[in-house]
């Protein structure tokens, strides 16, 4: 039962005793105050080291270390292969000889892409691979990799990470994207992942292609020239380029981020603490794409709030030892206009899960708005020295 | 500015390696701790396998000297000393984690029930013994006697033990050094990746005169408990003066029943009303002693009252720095990190 708790809920939650949480959840729901645990704003993230290029076999690679003590490596391996052309194309290359003469059937594939040339595998410390979890994390990560479709029409990402893969007709890259957790799942693991995975992907080359058209591919030995997956602007400067709209801004990898709301507030980077009390978890993806350089809202996904298995305090008034000791009126049961639930102050209630609209729309505007939560982490990872 | 991004520091393990004299049979010292980890030269000497890290694998020759006992000279919870402790399982009585390796107990008969000293124990109070404590309940207790296998039992026969309440709580390596444990159960600040050079096993919660003590907080925050548990967890909660929390709960209360009605609110799982201004505070107490932890810098009443002061200080300092954007000052002032923290650690040190 505990093992299921732990893979349903995805963290290992602290076992915080009632009165805790109803002190830590009073003080996160604080009108437009939140006090969080360690003092910080409800926006502001935790201090994080990040490192890319620490291993010599992959074509990009990077280590995050998160300040609780976790930390992830992110490899990203490439690979040429040759594109499976559909029985129809098949039929038709049978009929008229080596060349196609029906394009329909082939263009699809090669010059679209094909999700399944992504393929994602997530290590995490006490887990196998077909647990649902990992499973579960890889699928959610590769989804919105694979969903993030290029808008800008003149350049190499015509159709996002699938379009760049496309080498020609015939052959295509195939991306091995290798996620390893180092240490215990403290919190949910699904930002430190994604963010990790982010910028192993910024930090990936691929060698120089010197074929042309339809030729079997040929590439350039000198890996100085190697291109990278995502273009950059220039790597020295992009960290110094402040967000003004003149700036040139490229598709980037997607980025997930973990948001919580307690009461009205919504809070990012939860600790486990903040997450143990949380109304609503909510796993938000975003990514930037277009030439203007506004963020896109991939996907939204909630995340089961572990505050649902936690042990209910007893109020005074109920508690057997303290018969006599309370006055009846001392307790009343207010109503809480967040959860709509009666509830006597101080007293923790286990949370039923669920977020009223309002909340859930404000979570998404705070992390797409201008100048915005979002837009300040894919600076952050930006400005990481890529080499 | 909502994240900030670090260049990696490099952490190397380096073996630590105090004095050469052999004091593992002294009962203070964490052998356990010590094998597995930190004394990589010492085991190279007494196995005869040079080892260039203090990483062990299984199947590896730990020592192969004859007088080494398993167990023995590890931590042991110290005798009569106030600890926080979580309730664990539980029949006839409670099985709570001191973070020491063994679970401690707690028997029913050894807890004051509510209704006065002459109340006799009866069944009915095994069948509701979840009443009084339960799973995941924070209880602060005494060390009564330790058994001789390491086991301890606890007592709660004081006004000043019971549940706790109105606070938060932190868990950092106590003087036995059993951090890993405590990290695991509780999250403990042990395991920050940020921790400058490799101190572990230096910080943490020092056995001293007082460990329970009251905090005049600044910023309208009014009185604080800090207390400081032998085992490495500490409970900071807002001021329960004893007989202002009877008071509170009982306002026409014979003076005869006083004495009683303070002992039912020890199993009270509610919260008072706690102002914002407090919980702030409370807060930056709790930073105060991670800052410490981190840094390795023990535990005690005077080095976490320095770092309150310090804090205190550098916020006045950084609010004169930017004066000029009211908001921004706000944003997260409170958060005591990088170089916050250290400058409250030159202040304090």
């Amino acid at each position: 039962m505990s093992n299921q708790r732990q893979a349903s809920s995805a963290s290992q939650v602290p076992h915080l005793s009632p009165a805790e949480l109803s002190y830590l959840y009073t003080s996160l729901s604080l009108p437009k105050t939140p006090i969080r645990p360690d003092g910080r704003s409800p926006t502001q993230f935790r201090p994080l080291t990040a490192e890319t290029n620490i291993l010599p076999g992959t074509n990009g690679s990077a280590r995050i270390g998160f300040a609780d003590g976790t930390q992830a490596i992110v490899g990203v391996k490439a690979e040429v292969e040759k594109t499976i052309l559909s029985n129809e194309t098949l039929a038709s290359e049978r009929g008229a000889g080596p060349e196609p003469t029906d394009q329909e059937g082939s263009t699809t594939a090669a010059v679209g892409g094909h999700g399944s040339w992504v393929q994602m595998s997530i290590e995490i410390p006490g887990f196998r691979d077909d647990d649902a979890l990992p499973v579960f994390l890889s699928e959610m990560m590769r989804e919105s990799l694979v969903g993030a479709v290029g808008t800008d029409e003149n350049s190499d990402m015509t159709g996002g990470l699938k379009g760049r893969l496309v080498i020609n007709k015939r052959w295509h890259w195939r991306l091995y994207i290798d996620v390893l957790l180092l240490s215990q799942p403290l919190a949910y693991p699904l930002p430190l992942l994604s963010l990790t995975t982010h910028l192993a992907l910024l930090s990936t080359k691929l060698p120089k292609l010197k074929s042309q058209g339809e030729e079997d591919p040929f590439f350039d030995d000198d890996w100085a020239v190697a291109e990278y997956l995502y273009p950059r602007s220039s790597p020295s400067t992009g960290a110094k380029i402040s967000s003004s709209s003149s700036r040139p801004s490229f598709v980037r990898p997607p980025v997930t981020l973990l948001v919580i709301s307690v009461g009205e507030n919504i809070i990012f980077d939860p600790n486990r603490e903040e997450i143990a009390v949380a109304d609503a978890v909510l796993a938000i993806s975003i990514t930037r794409d277009t030439q203007a350089g506004h963020l896109r809202l991939l996907s939204i996904r909630t995340v089961d709030p572990p505050s649902r298995l936690t042990q209910p305090g007893v109020p005074n008034s109920e508690n057997v030892n303290m018969l006599g000791a309370v006055a009846p009126t001392d307790d009343i049961a207010v109503l809480n206009p967040v959860t709509g639930e009666e509830e006597v102050p101080g007293v923790w209630r286990p949370r039923r899960g669920g977020a009223k609209r309002s909340v859930i729309s404000e979570m998404v505007k705070t992390v797409l708005k201008k100048g915005g939560v979002g837009e300040e982490v894919l600076e952050g990872l930006e400005g990481v020295e890529v080499s | 500015m909502g994240i900030t991004i670090l260049p990696p520091v490099s952490d190397d393990i380096i073996p630590r390696h105090e004095d050469d004299s052999d004091d593992s049979m002294s009962v203070d010292s964490d052998e356990d701790v010590e094998m597995s980890g930190l004394r990589a030269p010492k085991r190279a000497r007494i196995g005869n396998q040079t080892l260039s890290t203090g990483v062990v694998t299984p199947g590896e020759v730990v020592t192969d000297d004859p007088q080494w006992m398993r167990g023995h000279g590890t931590y042991m919870t110290p005798l009569s000393t106030s600890i926080i402790a979580t309730v664990a399982v539980q029949s006839k009585r409670w099985k709570v984690d001191v973070a020491a390796p063994l679970l401690a107990q707690l028997p029913l008969s050894a807890i004051n029930l509510p209704g006065g000293i002459l109340r006799r124990r009866t069944s009915s109070d095994e069948l509701q013994i979840r009443t009084f404590f339960s799973e995941g309940d924070l209880v602060v207790a005494e060390v009564q006697s330790v058994h001789q296998d390491g086991a301890a039992s606890l007592h709660t026969r004081s006004l000043k033990y019971g549940k706790l309440r109105n606070g938060v709580f932190l868990a950092v390596t106590g003087t036995g050094g059993s951090g890993a444990s405590s990290n695991s159960t509780k999250g403990g600040v042990g395991s920050n990746s940020l921790r400058p050079g490799a101190g572990s096993g230096m910080g943490g919660v020092v056995r001293s005169r007082r460990q329970v003590w009251t905090i005049n907080t600044h910023n309208g925050g009014g009185e604080v408990d800090v207390i400081l548990g032998v085992n490495g967890y500490i409970w900071i909660s807002k001021h329960a003066d004893g007989t202002a929390a009877a008071s509170s709960a009982t306002e026409n209360v014979s003076i005869t029943r006083m004495e009683e009605m303070v002992s039912t609110s020890i199993y009270s799982s509610q919260n008072d009303e706690i102002i914002p201004q407090t919980r702030r505070e409370i807060a930056r107490l709790a930073q105060c002693i991670q800052v410490l932890v981190q840094s390795g810098i023990r535990v005690d009443e005077e080095t976490v009252m320095s770092a309150y002061e310090a804090s205190l200080q550098v916020d006045l300092e950084v609010g004169d720095e930017d004066d000029e954007d009211e908001d921004s000052r706000h944003e997260g002032r409170e958060y005591l990190e990088g170089a916050k923290s250290r400058r409250i650690l030159e202040l304090v040190v």
